[in-house]
């Protein structure tokens, strides 16, 4: 187990700039997610820390050592792949033997090794099948049972639960994150899915055209985005642009569109907002309240499209060309065509500066 | 100065991490072959086309420039065809004698090529596109049926309707003779002849190319035009020939290359204007009688080689080695293929048997030589049948000898060419680094130098060292065989990796095995059916080859390959043809087995692989 540190990553590809200056510190035993649209280069990412990538500026450290240039088969990681990558002429048995046999263990350390980590992904008993006669969660466990055997350094996960489907990718999260509990390994996590991220991570960093835009825990970038591009990757909301032009308790924004002004408080403490910055006000759905309450902005909207989402009702509508995105109780009577009011309290309309 | 010197650390890093031993062991073995057997031979042609009398000079170009042999400065020799009139015991009989023009060596081979390339395509279009677009009763029959020139060997096409278009031969005895529906003779020779045999033995390469292309067309871009209102003779031409155009043009341009430096055929019309191709002249030409190489044979193989290599630049378009992966992986989804109403069907079945009894004219033709006892000339079918062709082939002297000659020539050869092929395929499909085109653009290049090229060169090259062929016929023409016939195996090599997914091979380096151990266990199991179908084509494309074959094998008739024997025999007079069939459905039948033994192993993979 180690930590891993990336120092000001570049990779090319022809014009395409995959990383582009990308730092990051990933702690012992830490449960790592790399979250971002595709093409984002959270893949790139995780195959220059395998070593498939090799990047054109920057450096990549395992605890004190630099592996920048060490060939992938020397670095001791384990990269679970989107399509599991188990090879068709071979038994279970000898997929996950096979990183033994390469470090020349004895036959018995070998077989005693596969069989626990056999019984590590519950797979016990289903050696001797080759990769066609199983499914698709038994592939990913005997994927993940191949790499978890060679006790590697790092847990490298790209995208494994895609090819499952929507039941079987929740009982799997559950499994990836107990087996990495108990194992204590350190592990990055490539996924698009930001619930995916949001249920399994420790840590996450948002990632755009091969950037960084922010790292965080879950609850962290939910509620405090540092940026517009995280406020609206990350969960729903209603987004409106406006300038600051005071600043007490609260910064006063006066909004576009004549939406007049509304109080809010900066997303983050450490976010450097004065008078006359340009900032969008965010608002998640939850935030609003169909009933008076104080200390909160008022927004007159017309509704053009109510929603039931079982624990919701969702309702979108605008307000002088602006689109709100607002939760209301299950069993609110609100219908399309209505006008109605609703609150947003100063303390959870978050100003970005843009 | 630092940031040069980071650089040159930075380059030397990654070439490094890249490159493991066996890669290196790999791309310099390659290198190797191909530097000596032909980069080298290649340059010391262009070398010494410049050389005179121990001076750097124009001359041979000059001479060969301003010579009426090379080029029509007299006018154009000889007619398109003759009528001639002749007394016979039956009376009066009109033969029509079709030779066609010369123009001179360089117009002469040009044109021999284009019109070959013309028919086949012609040809080969039309086929396809029945095939590709039609279902009929039988049509996978037929569709196969139609590939059959693909099993001719050298000579053999030419041997074979040699003896149906002569004055005496079996059509004019036929429809003269015996049937009496036609009024006169014609004999077909010389560069027309070489033309027709050229064009029934090409054609399947375009037809093949052609088809491949039609068939994977994505249907829905078809189904969009339709949706929005296009049909017929529109749609073909605004969506259905754009789509197939690579594949028509890759194909019309390998013709064009096969039939600029065929040897096999034109030699075989010898005594005729065919004797005034390239490839022919320089063969008969090439020795000077103190045993050297002649400059003039030497600047016009440069001539020859400067088209061949001008058309591969075009082709290079189409033909990589990714080109056949693509054209072997596409096909997942169902063609569109419209059932033909009876009539159309009947007039389609006339076309398509018509064009097949044409193509295997040479092939029935040479099947009678190789059991005639006795055919003389005016005789519809030989006069008795006999085996003993075929035990001439183990008891003449010379003979046998041949045979084990290439069947030990062909075998190292294919060893060679797999372990070769399965590198250069390796690389340029996994390693990463620029210039990894070069080498592609390399193991390519054997499809643009004519085998006479080659042969002329390798004696340039190794006349006075200890690989001389005067010494020993073996070396160069195992390394001709490799060279030569390289692309055409490593492509089905390379067809192979693409499909194996990469990341197969990552998860094995990734837990820690050397990029040598993942490609010996994990790579070389899951291609081993593509290395095994290419090494069969290999074998027997090398056990086919002519032109450095006959050329060595002129030179030392004791390690001469069965291509030479075949020439030596056909010229020798009394049975030696038929003892040259006997050895072409010897090969036939070698080369049906192989092709049809790859194809099983490939399966649906090897649409496009037999095609040349």
């Amino acid at each position: 187990m180690v930590s891993i540190k990336t120092m000001d990553l570049v990779k090319r590809f022809g014009n395409v700039v995959a990383l582009d200056r990308v730092s990051l510190n990933i702690k012992h035993g830490e449960f790592f997610t790399l979250l971002g649209p595709s093409g984002c280069g959270k893949t790139t990412f995780l195959r220059s820390i395998a070593g498939f990538e090799l990047v054109d500026e920057g450096r990549i450290f395992f605890d004190e050592d630099d592996v920048t240039y060490v060939p992938p088969h020397k670095r001791n990681t384990g990269m679970v792949f989107q399509n599991y990558a188990l090879w068709p002429h071979m038994t279970v048995y000898d997929n996950i033997a096979y990183g033994l046999r390469v470090r020349k263990l004895p036959k018995d350390e070998i077989d005693r090794r596969v069989k626990w980590a056999l019984k590590l992904v519950h797979m016990e008993g289903l050696e001797n099948r080759t990769p066609h006669q199983l499914s698709g969660g038994q592939q990913q466990r005997v994927a993940l049972a191949r790499v978890l055997v060679i006790q590697p350094k790092v847990l490298l996960l790209d995208e494994p639960l895609s090819n499952l489907d929507a039941k079987l990718r929740i009982e799997m999260r559950a499994e990836i994150r107990r087996l990495q509990r108990e194992l204590g390994i350190t592990t990055i996590y490539v996924t698009h899915d930001q619930e995916e991220a949001m249920s399994i991570s420790d840590k996450m960093a948002i990632m755009n055209r091969g950037k960084i835009m922010q790292v965080g825990d879950p609850i962290d970038i939910y509620f405090h985005p540092k940026n517009s591009f995280v406020a609206d990757f990350i969960g729903q909301g209603t987004f409106i642009e406006g300038e600051v032009v005071d600043i007490d308790d609260f910064l006063e924004v006066e909004l576009e569109s004549g939406l007049g002004r509304v109080k809010a408080v900066p997303s983050r403490n450490d976010l450097d907002i004065d008078v006359g910055d340009k900032v969008l006000i965010t608002i998640r759905p939850e935030s609003f309240s169909l009933n008076p309450i104080d200390n909160s902005n008022r927004f007159h909207i017309h509704v053009y499209h109510v929603s039931f989402l079982g624990n919701v009702k969702r309702i979108q509508g605008s307000s002088n060309d602006k689109r709100f995105l607002v939760d209301a109780d299950p069993m609110a009577n609100i219908n399309p065509d209505e006008d109605i009011t609703v609150y947003a309290p100063y303390k959870l309309t978050l100003a970005i500066k843009i | 100065m630092s940031s040069l010197t980071a650089r040159i650390v930075k380059e030397v890093n990654e070439l490094r991490w890249h490159f493991d031993a066996l890669n290196w062991v790999q791309l310099l073995s390659v290198l190797t072959v191909f530097t000596f057997f032909l980069i080298l031979p290649v340059l010391t042609i262009v070398q010494s086309s410049f050389i005179y009398n121990g001076k750097i000079s124009l001359y041979w170009f000059q001479h060969i420039l301003q010579d009426p042999l090379y080029l029509p400065w007299k006018g154009v020799e000889g007619r398109f065809f003759d009528i001639i009139e002749y007394s016979t015991q039956q009376g009066k009989q009109v033969l029509i004698f079709v030779e066609g023009l010369d123009f001179g060596i360089i117009l002469n081979s040009l044109f021999v090529a284009s019109m070959t390339t013309i028919f086949s395509t012609l040809i080969g279009f039309v086929l396809a596109f029945i095939f590709a677009r039609y279902k009929f009763f039988g049509d996978e029959i037929l569709r196969i049926a139609l590939l059959a020139p693909l099993l001719s060997t050298p000579f053999v096409g030419a041997i074979g309707i040699k003896k149906m278009i002569t004055s005496e031969g079996v059509l004019n005895t036929l429809f003269v003779d015996l049937l009496r529906v036609m009024p006169f003779r014609i004999e077909v020779t010389g560069i027309s002849a070489v033309i027709l045999v050229q064009t029934l033995l090409f054609y399947p390469i375009t037809f093949l190319n052609i088809y491949t292309s039609i068939i994977n067309i994505d249907p829905s871009l078809e189904e969009q035009a339709e949706n929005m209102g296009a049909s017929g003779f529109y749609l073909f031409r605004t969506v259905t020939l754009p789509l197939s155009l690579p594949g028509i043009e890759a194909g019309a341009l390998l013709v064009f290359i096969l039939s600029i430096e065929d040897l096999g055929t034109p030699i075989v019309f010898r005594g005729s204007n065919a004797d005034k191709l390239m490839p022919v002249y320089i063969f008969r030409n090439m020795f000077t009688p103190t045993g050297s190489i002649k400059g003039d044979a030497t600047a016009l193989s440069l001539i020859l080689l400067l088209i061949s290599a001008t058309i591969f630049v075009v082709l290079r378009r189409y033909i990589s080695l990714r080109r056949y992966a693509m054209l072997t992986k596409g096909g997942i989804w169902r063609p569109r293929r419209k059932k033909l109403r009876f009539s159309v069907s009947v007039f389609v079945y006339i076309i398509c048997i018509f064009i097949l009894l044409v193509a295997l004219l040479p092939h029935i033709g040479v099947l009678l030589l190789a059991f005639a006892g006795e055919w003389p000339s005016g005789q519809l079918l030989p006069t008795y049948y006999t085996l003993r062709n075929f035990y001439k082939l183990f008891t003449e002297p010379g003979v046998l000898r041949s045979i084990i000659n290439s069947v030990v020539y062909a075998s190292v050869a294919t060893v060679l060419i797999i372990v070769l092929g399965v590198s250069a395929a390796y690389l340029v499909s996994r390693v990463k680094v620029r210039g990894m085109e070069l080498l592609d653009t390399l193991v390519t290049l054997p499809i643009a130098i004519p085998g006479i090229i080659i042969a002329t060169g390798f004696f340039l090259v190794y006349l006075t060292t200890p690989l001389s062929p005067l010494i020993w016929g073996a070396p160069l023409l195992i390394m001709s065989y490799t060279v030569r016939k390289f692309p055409f195996t490593v492509r089905a090599v390379f067809a192979g990796l693409e499909q194996v997914d990469k990341s197969l091979e990552e998860s094995a380096i990734n837990i820690g095995a050397s990029r040598t151990r993942v490609f010996f266990t994990i790579t070389l199991p899951l291609i081993f059916i593509n290395i095994l179908a290419g090494g069969m084509l290999s074998f027997i494309y090398s056990m086919s080859e002519v032109s450095t074959g006959i050329v060595i094998g002129d030179a030392n008739h004791n390690d001469a390959p069965m291509t030479w024997k075949m020439y030596d025999m056909l010229f020798k007079g009394f049975g030696g043809t038929f003892v040259a069939a006997a050895m072409g459905v010897m090969l036939m039948l070698l080369q049906f087995i192989m092709i049809v033994g790859s194809n099983l192993l490939l399966r649906k993979r090897a649409v496009a692989l037999i095609g040349i």
